[in-house]
């Protein structure tokens, strides 16, 4: 589970060291909890439309959406980090993001609770994450930043939507779907 | 941008021609004599060399200039085919595609040649170079400059030339014509026809010439050239010069390669291959001219033919002039079929299909949006619309359907290498190759099938001693044949190989832990067991195939592009495996069903036919999963419980359905909610996140705006029996 998949990292993209420029967070909450990611690979913001389960998926792997003719997975992020599904409410808004997998570029859905806004963290304020003492996984991670004396997580996208790993661990949940009938 | 495109097509076409070129080779190692396949090896390094050179490629030119001398060397007969010289010029054939690839890939085209590859090339040039005489290719040497055993006087140039009277008085020394045709080759013999009795007689002129010449010439130069000699003579004598029989079958071919537009006019066309002279055409031409015109039995009136004249005036031989004819005829065909077709970028037909794609959505909608509104007359409108999108649907699908020959017909190089490496002998056959699919799916069928013919190859295949033993004709069998089935493209490979040991593949899986040594398999269940990851009963794994992971691969290939992959087999009979695929990938008909609180689409063409469950008998039978349909045993699967969205507001009352569908040999039902009916199901990938999502094959965005998944029949089988497996085992 806690095994690290490596991918391309976006070229933009903050990397656990601290940056000289100030970058520009976007801030959204998940289970009552501040989150933040780096900007540049948020595409767009959408309120949550009809979204189409996906059967014999684990329960991180919300469903697919009808993006003006595309279908695009939706991650449930509550899911993803551990918190439980999320439940939809008014608030609930799906972040579009862009991932890069090899050299193909994918459009994920990640669902949240709510979008809160965009935040400019200088370079002094994000700090490294910490080795543990987080409820969060280590590499979901990418750094902690400073916003009025309280500390809010910054996400590393590429760990969090790591399109190998959300494939692979199909298999797992396949399994224990499988027991789970059996019983 | 214009040039990009222009090397890309130039790129393409080399590749086109490279296939021609291995087709002919191949047939040239059946029979190495066939005069149209050394046309073809010769027509493929021309044309290359000739297009390459428009683009400056020079490395093409140059190791193509050298190639096509040979070719020419060998289809005029000077030098003789080997087995070693095919050798050899397969691997020219797959340097030139080396060196096209590199060209490829290389953006600039000003990148020298890799020392590789120039390495390489220069190897080959130095065996081509030393073909003739040096030791690696013996057996031509041995044939060099001994060409078809012709018999002599088929080499000659037969001159006729019949002196006017009057030719001496205009100051004409035939002897010095002779004296100078001389020069141009050897005079073998002169016979001098005389017409006159006596010389004494009182009408003898002495002034006049009455002297004729017969000659039989050995010569290299043309007829142009011959003919020249003659030059001032044309006046005072009739002249008719007829070319040796060897230079017939230079015409002839040269009329085959002619390019296509040098044919409109016979005359110019004989000219210009040089078996007929500007003055006999002129002469000739003249003669039409006076000729009385004929009166056809349907009151037209038409010329005489001019190929009639020039036989009649002895200036060709017929023969000559009937492949001309043919030539003009093939030409004048090939040109009205190259207006009919016309080369279009594959991406901009993608494009026009997913455009049709969203139309046919968007025409779902207005259906759905004039259903909800109820506005009645509307309705005749929109089937009318419906009727000419689900036309367009399909004509725009049609035009990227093509023939599978092509892709099949490369399989012979494969079989011949991979055969010659392991010393079997194997004929390949291929029927079929005209049922068309999608592009899209011939392009990924190509890898599975390759390694389906691999094993047939290396396994299947016994060596020839064997086969013997075995009573077998030595050679071996592998027949490959395609046809359309219901909406399907079906591929049987067929081999007359040893077939599959069921034992040895039972041991082995159980070896493996895939069965236990209790279960009880069919012959076929265990024969699919090969399509299990980590099996293999090569016990030696060969470079070729036989690592374990072949199969398993090539049944995810298959099933990734929605078909399925069947076996069957006879210990030491052979082997027979049937791939069986959608036609296209992109837009197909579908049937929606509801099933909890989702709608899903199964491919129409596997649906068999729907049935209403019986409540009662159902709910009785809740641990089973099969009914008995008309006498027949068919398993269910319901898939509120397979996927667990059953919909909490239905009620058990509530009637279900069973929807039977086919696939391969096999049936199966599913239950659904409800029925929804037919629907044009543009197919949209999931992404590569649900890469390994078994038993959805895709998504499809209905008039609503919804998402229904697109099921993969044969995939809910699998997963179906995994499921009522681990329920029985309670």
């Amino acid at each position: 589970m806690g095994q690290l998949v490596a991918s391309k990292p976006t070229s933009q993209m903050v990397h656990g060291e601290v940056s000289d420029e100030v970058t520009q967070y976007l801030t959204f909450s998940v289970a009552d909890e501040r989150l933040a990611m780096s900007i540049n690979a948020v595409k767009e913001i959408i309120e949550t439309p009809q979204v189409t389960r996906v059967p014999m998926t684990p329960d991180y792997i919300r469903g697919v959406i009808n993006l003006r003719g595309s279908v695009v997975p939706v991650i449930d992020l509550g899911a993803r980090l551990g918190r439980g599904s999320l439940v939809l409410t008014k608030r609930s808004c799906i972040v579009l993001v862009e991932v890069q997998v090899g050299d193909d570029s994918h459009v994920l859905g990640m669902l949240v609770d709510e979008v809160k806004n965009i935040l400019d963290i200088p370079p002094e304020d994000v700090k490294l994450p910490p080795e543990f003492g987080s409820e969060i996984r280590t590499d979901f991670i990418e750094a902690m930043g400073r916003v009025d004396d309280v500390f809010v997580i910054i996400l590393s996208v590429d760990h969090v939507l790591s399109v190998q790993e959300l494939a692979a661990l199909r298999h797992f949940t396949e399994d224990t779907t499988l027991s789970n009938s059996s019983e | 941008m214009n040039l990009d495109s222009a090397r890309q097509a130039f790129i393409e076409e080399v590749a086109e021609l490279l296939q021609l070129m291995e087709d002919a080779l191949l047939a040239l190692e059946e029979n190495p004599e066939d005069p149209e396949s050394l046309n073809e090896v010769f027509r493929a390094m021309h044309t290359i060399k000739g297009t390459g050179g428009v683009f400056g490629y020079t490395p093409i030119v140059d190791f193509t200039h050298t190639v096509e001398t040979l070719m020419d060397a060998v289809r005029s007969g000077r030098m003789a085919l080997s087995k070693a010289l095919i050798e050899t010029l397969f691997e020219c054939r797959d340097h030139t595609s080396a060196l096209i690839d590199f060209i490829a890939a290389d953006k600039t085209g000003t990148a020298p040649l890799s020392s590789e590859l120039q390495r390489a090339g220069d190897a080959l040039l130095a065996r081509l170079g030393h073909a003739p005489v040096a030791s690696p290719l013996p057996v031509a040497a041995l044939n060099f400059d001994t060409p078809k055993s012709l018999p002599e006087a088929n080499d000659l140039w037969m001159i006729s030339l019949e002196f006017k009277r009057d030719a001496l008085r205009n100051g004409m020394d035939p002897l010095s014509f002779l004296r100078y045709l001389g020069s141009l080759g050897e005079l073998v013999h002169v016979a001098t026809l005389f017409p006159i009795v006596s010389t004494a007689s009182e009408h003898f002129d002495p002034e006049s010439c009455y002297l004729s010449f017969g000659i039989a010439f050995r010569s290299d130069a043309d007829k142009r050239t011959i003919a020249g000699v003659f030059e001032f003579a044309d006046e005072d004598c009739e002249i008719r010069i007829l070319e040796p029989d060897s230079a017939h079958h230079r015409y002839i071919e040269l009329l085959e390669t002619i390019p296509h537009e040098q044919v409109d006019c016979m005359g110019d066309l004989l000219v210009s291959i040089g078996a007929l002279t500007p003055f006999e055409l002129v002469r000739a031409l003249k003669t039409q001219e006076t000729a009385p015109q004929t009166i056809d039995s349907d009151g037209s009136t038409s010329k005489r033919r001019l190929g009639e004249i020039l036989v009649e005036q002895g200036s060709i031989k017929p023969n000559v002039i009937e492949h001309a004819v043919k030539t003009q005829e093939n030409v004048r065909a090939k040109r009205q079929e190259e207006n009919r077709v016309i080369r279009v970028d594959a991406q901009r037909l993608g494009h026009l299909i997913d455009l049709v794609g969203e139309l046919v959505t968007s025409s779902a909608a207005i259906r759905v949006m004039v259903k909800r509104a109820g506005i009645d007359n509307m309705t005749e409108v929109v089937d009318g619309v419906d009727y000419l999108v689900s036309e367009i649907r399909d004509n725009a699908l049609q035009l990227r359907m093509v023939a599978i020959g092509e892709s099949l017909s490369r399989f012979r190089r494969v079989v011949r290498d991979v055969s010659q490496e392991l010393g079997k002998s194997i004929e390949l056959i291929i029927t079929g190759g005209e049922t068309e699919l999608d592009k899209t799916v011939v392009e990924k069928i190509t890898d599975p099938l390759t390694h389906l013919i691999r094993n047939a190859v290396d396994h299947g295949i016994e060596m020839p001693a064997i086969r013997q033993a075995a009573g077998k004709l030595t050679t071996g069998t592998i027949h490959l044949n395609a046809y359309h089935d219901s909406g399907h493209i079906v591929i049987e490979i067929n081999d007359d190989g040893a077939g599959l040991d069921a034992a040895r593949i039972r041991a082995k899986a159980e070896l493996k832990g895939l069965i236990k040594p209790e279960d009880v398999l069919t012959h076929e269940e265990i024969l699919r067991l090969i399509f299990a990851p980590g099996l293999s009963t090569k016990d030696q794994a060969t470079n070729l195939s036989g690592r374990g992971v072949g199969m398993d691969v090539v049944r995810r290939n298959i099933e990734a592009l929605r078909g399925t992959v069947e076996l069957e087999s006879q210990f030491g009979i052979g082997t027979k495996i049937t791939i069986i695929l959608p036609l296209t990938l992109a837009i197909i008909e579908g049937f929606l069903v509801g099933a909890g609180r989702d709608q899903y689409v199964i491919p129409l063409s596997q649906v068999a036919e729907c049935v209403e469950m019986n409540v009662n008998e159902t709910r009785k039978h809740r641990g089973e999963h099969y009914i008995n349909l008309r006498g027949e045993v068919l398993p269910f699967i319901r898939l509120t419980d397979l996927f667990e969205n059953a919909d909490s507001t239905r009620t058990v009352n509530q009637r279900e359905s069973l929807v039977v569908v086919r696939f391969g040999h096999h049936k199966m039902g599913l239950v659904v909610d409800t029925l929804l009916g037919e629907l044009q199901t543009v197919i949209k990938p999931l992404g590569k996140l649900f890469e390994r999502l078994r038993g959805v094959a895709g998504a499809t965005i209905l008039g609503t705006g919804d998402i229904a998944l697109i099921l993969d029949v044969a995939e809910l089988a699998t997963i179906g029996h995994i499921h009522r497996h681990s329920i029985s085992k309670q």
